[in-house]
């Protein structure tokens, strides 16, 4: 049993936590960081295996101490563990944690369900084995761990900087690699200089930082534990209040604040309300600041140039990070465009959520960063954006696709898009002549501008490719037909193509973005 | 499974798919190995938040149910939507437009501060509001200027004052706040902003700094343009524009200003027309009372170059007299400098002659509209240093021009105290200011209240005013003064003219003729004479010492001059000195051009060259009367030929015809000769002995442009010694210029004007400038304007040929 003074950041207990149904749950989370609050601590916490979005600040008696893994003793120097761009992206690179065994595994906590005792929880402990060597952390630890627990212990990286290219050789899995980052003392930024991480950044030549070209998702190589934390309380943005969900660069003299204001139509940032009363005396926004593009009912889009409307693409596009945990503000917003949708009603054109796109694109993305903002979630906006992505592809005729990578939202929001979408084609389609009817991928890409492998893998998701008789064959089984017309039912939200008044400009001819 | 023994062919995106439906499917038993032959697509997502529980259930969901059910979608912080004081904080409504919305981006940012006001300032407001009343937005403004002036440093509260248009107290009030706010304030501004890159790279991890620019894929653009510079480019444009509209606004209050004028003075005409206040009697009475105030605004204030030009001849030539305007300006010594100081031109003096006096003539009425331009704009424009259109500036080699790096200060006021502890001598005080008593060599006299300009080309031009003591002053010889002028000399020898001092006369409107004597002996009254030729040996043998390099030989200059008037070709015979006759002549000469002139200007028309036309208002029987004497090229050369025939009483008599009222009515002496003139005279000049070759080499390599002489040189009181300066400049371009064959066909030119000298000044007439312009001027205008790439090189002739003039 540990003491609430002993918790320190990068250890793992279970937490209490209470899920939708309402109901007591004791997830394994990670200690983050400790702040003290008027002699009170806090503690916040990571739940492991569910999103970050879910952390939060928690009192020490939502803590099972009972539980407590604490970190492994780190070396002290700067080592590579952070390894901070390496994602390991594909599935070929998961390699199986067995194999590293003879490898260098690292003094990370270890994920634990069963039940140490207390003493020899305290030799695997930092005090056990003060100051240890780099040199010895490539040795095995000791082996007062389950075989188990071995398989689950993956080494994110080697902590020798003369190891050569460990990342692709050893990647690391994801909770390996949260337990790294929350390592207290741990400079990711001494880390970002290390040779493999400029092997993860070579693309673009420029070391510890991003990409240029692109949208503005973020390739984690700037994840540190400032950005792991959600740094504003609560947002108020008009009628709603929003607590984000992740971290966002306001001003740092801000993220103190318990509220933050924010004017509803320009999205100015003011630390208290009579700040946003001020500014509202002087803002006559009733819209966002750019031209309508499209409008049917009370639902209207508007484009913003990144680099006509800085102000109002930056300050969307740092309400938008508190939601998005893989977008980055690190570059300017120049090369984008912002269409932001909006519901009317008698006091303006309120946002509801939007989605960034890059004015050229090399690789076919027509969405860079998509939000529905949360009070609007789940009530159809999310593929109502999406649907208008793909209409203004149409309009442009080419086929496009979200940049990745998307998040749990993103996927089971496009999934559903991709998957209504086609299946509305598949049954529409008429047998001509009594034969059977049939489709090209090709075909449907074209007519709904999804990209060719995003066809390919909703089918796929969809379970409708056989193979049969020595061709492919796509089959439309019962329950999914049901199941798609149940659901289109309920989709009432849809983008009318002849409301949209979108003459795509061609970028690659303007000096500029 | 057996079946699998053959390998599935790729999917191809190309083949069209058959559709099975229901009761049609296959058995899928049979497909489903054969299925894992195409290969999985990637989801798109990290690899580690597919794994993530709240997803892989929501996945697991969606594939049972083929829809979403509410209890397996993926859990997210709550977001409220009550915010119950919603409708007060956004006040009114908002109709959508029928219309899509459409906007100008860069129309977007408004004027509006960046600061917005909290809860305590509002405290401090409410305090602040007892004592005086201070808006929100103004306190907003006020601490968003104190926000964007500071960076690290805050400004401090000298700069503060500068920076905020308020009053002392609450600027003091309002910067005390902000410091002490600042000071507890968390952040690097009260303005929550962005944190910004630093270009050294050490931001390049911070995570609160956000929008980096894109410098290096900017590189690699081949056409693109630095951004930070096209933006600077964008602002200077910004700027120059609403300076032009500044400009444009001063404009247009000074024409309604003169406009107001001009229907003042009419009314004033007319009144005294219906009166019959012919000899301005009435208008005296009233006048009388008036304060002084109101009609010397300008004097003290002139801007204009040659009052500048003064200042620094003072600062060679220190008089003890002080004059009026010597006070004003202590200007840094300029290479021009040693020109003018070299005075064998003939030069008029110019008395300063109050306008106070209740001296009516018909040039009062029409004062306003010669005024305009060159004083007005003068003083309207107090730009600190001389922009480079002012190179252009038809001023010309004369003008004056700022320098950067130099510090002028405004006039003095104080000098205009400088007062006659006589009360007789009060009212000739007040005239003084303006005007100064002048005589003439010849015709030996004295012509009583005059100030002297420099017109176009140099010319020198007399306004003279009449007073009440005219017919006293008229009797002053001249020769009565010489006694002492020579000893008054030192007062100015910059001039061509003694000036002497004048004396007093009593209030009763008539000194006597011994008062004034007496008074002007004892330096009480200044007075003008042209200078004898010693005299202006010394002077600029002085200027020869003050400025080494240069050789100032006037006698060899006055020599060749004579030699190049004799040695000229031309019809004009002008040869050797000027009689009186000739004067006289060409006053009347002066008088008809004039009329003609002036013909023009009220009727607009284009059709008066006809000589003989009479000025409909000719009540200015003489020609110091007259109200608009315009002088052109004729009188041009005779100006010349006056300076050039050297002796000293010619001059005077250049001087002398050159007078007029005391207006600034007179146009301006217009430049003439072309550069084909200026060649010829300079080969003629390199004909006369006395000539180095040197000078010649440099004038021909300059001079073959037009010959301009825009020395738009309005004389004021302070201008009073050194337009010496400018004129010994100015009449030596006119020697050069005017005193030439052309003068025959500028001449005729003057007598049937160009079309477009006409139109020209017509224009100008619209324009109430019409004095100015006449057309021979409009015809030197073209010249200029075809000549302008050559323009800057004029000023380096100006240069040159005063050096020639000087060896």
């Amino acid at each position: 049993m540990a003491e609430v003074g002993e918790i320190i950041e990068g250890c793992r207990l279970p937490v209490l936590r209470r899920n939708q149904d309402n109901e007591d749950e004791w997830p394994l989370a990670e200690i983050l960081s400790v702040k003290d609050i008027s002699g009170r601590k806090l503690f916040y916490v990571h739940y492991i295996d569910f999103n970050k979005r879910l952390d939060e600040w928690v009192t020490h008696e939502r803590l099972d101490l009972k539980k407590i893994q604490f970190p492994k003793k780190e070396a002290k120097t700067p080592t590579k563990n952070g390894l901070p761009g390496s994602r390991p992206g594909s599935p070929e690179r998961e390699v199986p944690a067995s194999t590293q065994a003879s490898g260098k595994t690292l003094p990370i906590p270890v994920q634990i369900t069963l039940r140490f005792n207390l003493p020899k929880e305290r030799e695997a402990i930092p005090g056990g084995e003060p100051d240890q060597p780099l040199s010895s952390s490539s040795c095995l630890q000791p082996n007062h761990r389950s075989t188990k627990r071995k398989v689950e212990v993956v080494s994110p990286a080697t902590p020798v900087p003369s190891e050569t290219a460990p990342a692709s050789v050893f990647p690391q899995n994801g909770s390996a690699r949260r337990a790294v980052a929350a390592q207290p003392g741990r400079k990711r930024k001494s880390n970002c200089l290390g040779t493999d991480e400029d092997s993860q950044d070579s693309s673009d030549g420029i070391p510890s930082a991003p990409r240029m070209t692109g949208s503005l998702v973020s390739d984690r190589s700037h994840d540190d534990i400032v950005t792991r934390m959600k740094n504003i309380e609560c947002i108020e943005l008009g009628r709603h209040r929003l607590k984000p969900w992740y971290f966002s660069p306001y001003p740092q003299e801000l993220t103190t604040l318990p509220v933050l204001y924010l004017c509803e139509f320009c999205l100015k940032y003011g630390r208290s309300l009579k700040c946003l009363q001020r500014h509202l005396t002087k803002c006559d926004l009733r819209h966002p600041p750019g031209n309508e593009i499209y409008r049917k009912g009370t639902i209207s889009f508007f484009e913003i140039d990144g680099r006509k409307n800085k102000s109002y693409s930056q300050n969307l596009c740092l309400l938008a990070k508190c939601f998005l945990d893989h977008k980055t503000l690190y570059y300017d917003t120049d090369p984008f465009l912002f269409y932001v949708m909006t519901e009317y009603d008698s006091k303006g054109f309120h946002i509801v959520g939007y989605f960034s796109k890059e004015k050229e694109s090399t690789e076919d993305y027509n969405v860079a960063c998509i939000l529905t903002l949360p009070p609007y979630q789940r009530r159809g906006y999310g593929k109502l954006l999406i649907e208008f992505s793909y209409e203004l592809s149409k309009v442009e005729g080419k086929t496009g696709t979200p940049e990745k990578p998307l998040s749990d939202l993103g996927l089971l929001s496009y999934r559903s898009y991709w998957s209504q979408t086609i299946l509305e084609i598949l049954m529409g389609l008429k047998s001509e002549s009594g034969e059977r009817p049939q489709i090209t991928i090709n075909e449907i890409s074209e007519i709904t501008s999804i990209k060719k492998e995003d066809v390919i893998s909703t089918l796929q998701y969809l379970n409708l490719i056989n193979y049969y008789k020595g061709q492919y064959i796509l089959t439309l089984s019962e329950d999914i037909v049901d199941g798609h017309e149940r659901a289109m039912l309920k989709r009432l939200l849809r983008i009318d193509s002849k409301c949209l008044h979108f003459t795509p400009k061609d970028w690659s001819k303007r000096g500029k973005w | 499974m057996s079946k699998l023994s053959f390998r599935a062919r790729a999917l191809d995106a190309a083949k069209p798919l058959p559709i099975y439906r229901g009761k049609d499917m296959p058995d899928l038993n049979d497909c489903v190995s054969i299925n894992r032959a195409v290969p999985q697509m990637p989801t798109g997502m990290e690899k580690e938040e597919e794994s993530e529980h709240h997803l892989q259930r929501a996945i697991s969901a969606q594939q049972v149910f083929r829809e979403k059910k509410e209890s397996m979608v993926i859990p997210v912080p709550e977001a409220e939507s009550n915010v119950n004081y919603y409708n007060r904080l956004y006040k009114g409504e908002f109709k959508q437009p029928k219309q899509f919305i459409h906007i100008q981006p860069f129309n977007l940012d408004n004027e509006q501060p960046d600061y917005d006001m909290d809860s305590e300032d509002e405290t401090l407001l409410n305090r602040l509001n007892r004592k005086m009343e201070i808006k929100p937005l103004q306190f907003e403004i006020m601490i968003d200027r104190l926000e964007k002036a500071s960076s690290n440093q805050l400004v401090t509260l000298q700069e503060a004052k500068l920076l905020l248009n308020e009053d002392d107290y609450l600027i003091k009030a309002v910067y005390d706040y902000w410091v002490r706010k600042r000071k507890n304030c968390r952040g690097p501004s009260l303005i929550p902003q962005i944190k910004q890159e630093k270009r050294d790279g050490s931001t390049n991890n911070d995570p609160y700094v956000a929008f980096r620019r894109r410098t290096e894929k900017m590189q690699t653009r081949k056409n693109r343009k630095n951004d930070e510079a096209s933006y600077e480019k964008m602002l200077k444009l910004r700027r120059e524009f609403s300076r032009a509209i500044t400009i444009l606004e001063m404009i247009k209050r000074r024409e309604k200003t003169k406009r107001e004028l001009l229907h003042l003075t009419l009314e004033v005409v007319e009144k005294r027309y219906h009166l019959g206040d012919y000899g301005g009697e009435i208008l005296n009475e009233v006048k009388i009372n008036r304060s002084e105030k109101e009609l010397y605004t300008t004097p003290a204030t002139l801007h204009n170059g040659n009052h500048h030009k003064v200042q620094e001849c003072k600062t060679k030539h220190p008089h003890h007299l002080s004059l009026k305007e010597e006070a004003s300006d202590v200007v840094r010594q300029k290479k021009k400098y040693p020109k003018k100081p070299k005075a064998e031109v003939l030069i008029t003096s110019q008395q300063p002659t109050p306008e106070t006096l209740p001296v009516i003539n018909k040039s009062d009425i029409k004062q306003y509209d010669f005024h305009s331009s060159d004083e007005d704009e003068f003083l309207q424009v107090p730009s600190p240093v001389s922009e480079p259109e002012e190179e252009n500036d038809p001023d010309g080699p004369c003008a004056f021009r700022r320098r950067a790096g130099c510090q002028y200060y405004a006039p003095r006021l104080d000098q205009t105290n400088h007062s006659f502890e006589n009360s007789e001598l009060a009212d000739l005080d007040k005239l003084r200011y303006r005007h100064c008593l002048t005589t003439l060599t010849v015709p030996s006299r004295c012509i009583g209240f005059a100030r002297r300009r420099i017109g176009r080309g140099g010319r020198v031009i007399m306004d003279r005013i009449s007073t009440e003591h005219d017919p006293v002053l008229k009797q002053i010889d001249p020769e009565m003064l010489n006694g002492f002028s020579s000893s008054s000399q030192t007062v100015d020898f910059s001039c061509n003219f003694s000036r002497t001092n004048a004396s007093n006369k009593h209030c009763e409107n008539r000194l006597s003729l011994s008062e004034i004597l007496s008074n002007i002996r004892s330096c009480r009254l200044q007075c003008f004479q042209p200078r004898l030729l010693n005299l202006q040996d010394s002077d600029s043998e002085e200027c020869t010492s003050r400025k080494p390099g240069q050789t100032v030989n006037n006698k060899r200059i006055s020599a060749a001059s004579v030699a190049l008037l004799n040695t000229s070709k031309n019809g004009i015979s002008v040869t050797g000195g000027i009689t009186e006759e000739q004067f006289q002549t060409h006053q009347q000469q002066l008088v008809q051009m004039q009329r003609q002139q002036l013909a023009q200007l009220q009727q607009k028309q284009q059709s008066q060259h006809s000589s003989q036309q009479t000025h409909p208002k000719a009540q200015g029987s003489s020609t110091s009367d007259c109200m608009s004497k315009t002088l052109d090229s004729a009188s041009a050369h005779f100006a010349a030929s006056a300076v050039v025939s050297a002796p000293v009483p010619s001059r005077g008599e250049v001087a002398k015809e050159q007078n007029t009222g005391h207006n600034n009515i007179n146009g301006v002496v217009q430049p003439s000769g072309t550069s084909k003139t200026l060649y010829s005279t300079n080969m003629a000049l390199s004909s006369s002995p006395g000539i180095s070759a040197v000078q010649l080499v440099r004038t021909v390599g300059h001079t073959t442009t037009n010959h301009l002489i825009p020395a738009l040189c309005t004389s004021s009181p302070q201008t009073l010694p050194m337009n010496n300066s400018c004129l010994t400049n100015a009449v030596h371009l006119n020697n050069v210029s005017v005193v030439s064959p052309v003068n025959v066909h500028i001449n005729t030119r003057t007598s049937a004007p160009s079309p477009t000298a006409l139109k020209l000044a017509t224009v100008a007439a619209s324009m109430d400038r019409v004095p100015k312009v006449t057309p021979s001027s409009a015809i030197s205008s073209i010249a200029r304007e075809n000549h302008e790439p050559e323009r800057l090189g004029l000023n380096g002739i100006a240069e040159t040929t005063v050096a020639m003039e000087v060896t």
